[in-house]
């Protein structure tokens, strides 16, 4: 969501779209998850006066780490699609919305759904940082269970186990839905 | 129904158009001929707005739609175009890619766009491909598409941008045919082509462009036997 409404920003014509969104993007891209992570969770509640949940934290900072990310692949997405395209829309006098709506997405999320996939492995994967916070995720509550029980190995491979199967169920589910864009080809 | 007044295109450093005036009558054909980088295409993409004039005006039907008031999405629905490499929207298939604008635009019933689509299909030959993509189809196929695609919309004008450039040989002739019958129903017709033998039988008038510069209007009998100007002639005995 975020990254979709950043990245039609940065393709605006209204300069304070662009400034506003490409600040955006350097800020959210330019310092570490963990820093972002912290500032929403620890600072955050020193400023408000709010007592934010780890939960909330983190998925606040998921979501605005990741609209930095994904605007970007948006954007290019979108402006890989052939120019010809905007050019026979425009000549048909098919409205600037519609057009981006019924025959530029369509056509700019084949080119984006592969590193789309990338970032959401990435971003389930990286997941694991919120135990730094002290939410209860799979990485934590292994730790947990290595500290009562003296065993590492066990609980931590079943965690990468686990991980690892939500990735490939993921992957999957992707590239099928890569073969079904790709019937027009 | 199309005037051109002191028409001026500047790309930064270079000016593409200098101050073409023109007119093109109801019904007739034009066919725009020229050195490559004239400003050929320049020309005809500012009858739509796709290229904004730097200076002067243009006149569709009296509105002037340099103007920054006027509706150019509202124009263009009455103008065609049909591009050099097609444009065909390929996610949609060939029955889609000519009722998309008609029932999005004018807002006409997806029944009575489809019958209409079908009309125009059966007239460029292709009825037996309504639900294929336009990757199954063969180059001359998808500009014929690309025609009907314009003709879906009907528009009282139509612009080709070198619509058989990007053609094999073999497929040159069977756009050119169905061009040729458009203007044998007087469907007014601006054409930007390097087919001289095509510009000779089925235009009306013939613009000749140089350097951004409107050099000669004439008819092809005029043209093609004795040009008026020493550039004409230089250009005609290069590509004849």
């Amino acid at each position: 969501m975020i990254g979709s409404i950043l990245a039609l920003m940065k393709l605006s014509s209204y300069k304070a779209f662009r400034i506003f969104s490409n600040f955006y993007t350097s800020i959210f891209r330019g310092t570490p998850l963990l820093v972002q992570l912290s500032l929403i969770y620890f600072a955050l509640p020193q400023l408000t006066g709010y007592r934010i949940t780890a939960f909330e934290a983190g998925v606040l900072a998921f979501s605005l780490n990741s609209g930095a990310y994904v605007s970007e692949i948006i954007r290019a997405g979108i402006q890989a699609v052939d120019k010809g395209q905007f050019e026979a829309a425009a000549a048909l006098g098919i409205p600037q919305h519609i057009m981006m709506r019924d025959i530029i997405f369509p056509q700019a999320i084949k080119n984006i759904l592969p590193a789309l996939v990338n970032e959401f492995v990435n971003l389930l994967k990286e997941s694991a940082i919120i135990s730094m916070i002290g939410e209860a995720d799979l990485l934590r509550r292994a730790t947990i269970i290595a500290a009562e029980k003296y065993i590492y190995f066990e609980p931590l491979l079943a965690v990468g186990l686990i991980y690892y199967i939500l990735v490939i169920l993921f992957s999957k589910f992707a590239t099928l839905l890569e073969k079904r864009l790709n019937k027009s080809d | 129904m199309i005037k051109i007044q002191n028409l001026s295109k500047n790309f930064i450093h270079l000016n593409v158009l200098k101050k073409v005036t023109a007119e093109v009558v109801r019904g007739e054909v034009v066919a725009i001929l020229g050195p490559s980088g004239s400003g050929k295409s320049t020309l005809l993409r500012c009858l739509n707005l796709l290229e904004k004039p730097t200076e002067g005006q243009i006149f569709i039907n009296q509105n002037d739609i340099t103007n920054s008031a006027c509706n150019i999405a509202l124009i263009r629905q009455k103008i065609g175009m049909v591009f050099q490499q097609f444009n065909l929207f390929p996610h949609m298939t060939v029955m889609e890619n000519l009722i998309y604008a008609p029932c999005q635009v004018l807002k006409e019933s997806r029944q009575s766009a489809i019958v209409k689509a079908k009309e125009l299909l059966k007239k460029v030959g292709l009825l037996n491909k309504a639900s294929a993509y336009p990757t199954q189809l063969s180059g001359g196929q998808k500009q014929r598409v690309a025609i009907a695609r314009a003709l879906a919309m009907e528009p009282e004008v139509i612009l080709f941008d070198e619509p058989t450039s990007a053609l094999d040989p073999e497929m040159v002739k069977e756009v050119l045919e169905v061009i040729k019958d458009l203007a044998q129903q007087k469907m007014t017709m601006v054409i930007v082509t390097h087919e001289m033998g095509f510009a000779r039988e089925a235009a009306d008038h013939i613009w000749f462009l140089d350097d951004g510069e409107l050099l000669e209007v004439s008819t092809p009998k005029e043209f093609f036997k004795k040009p008026k100007t020493q550039r004409a002639q230089q250009f005609l005995e290069k590509v004849l």
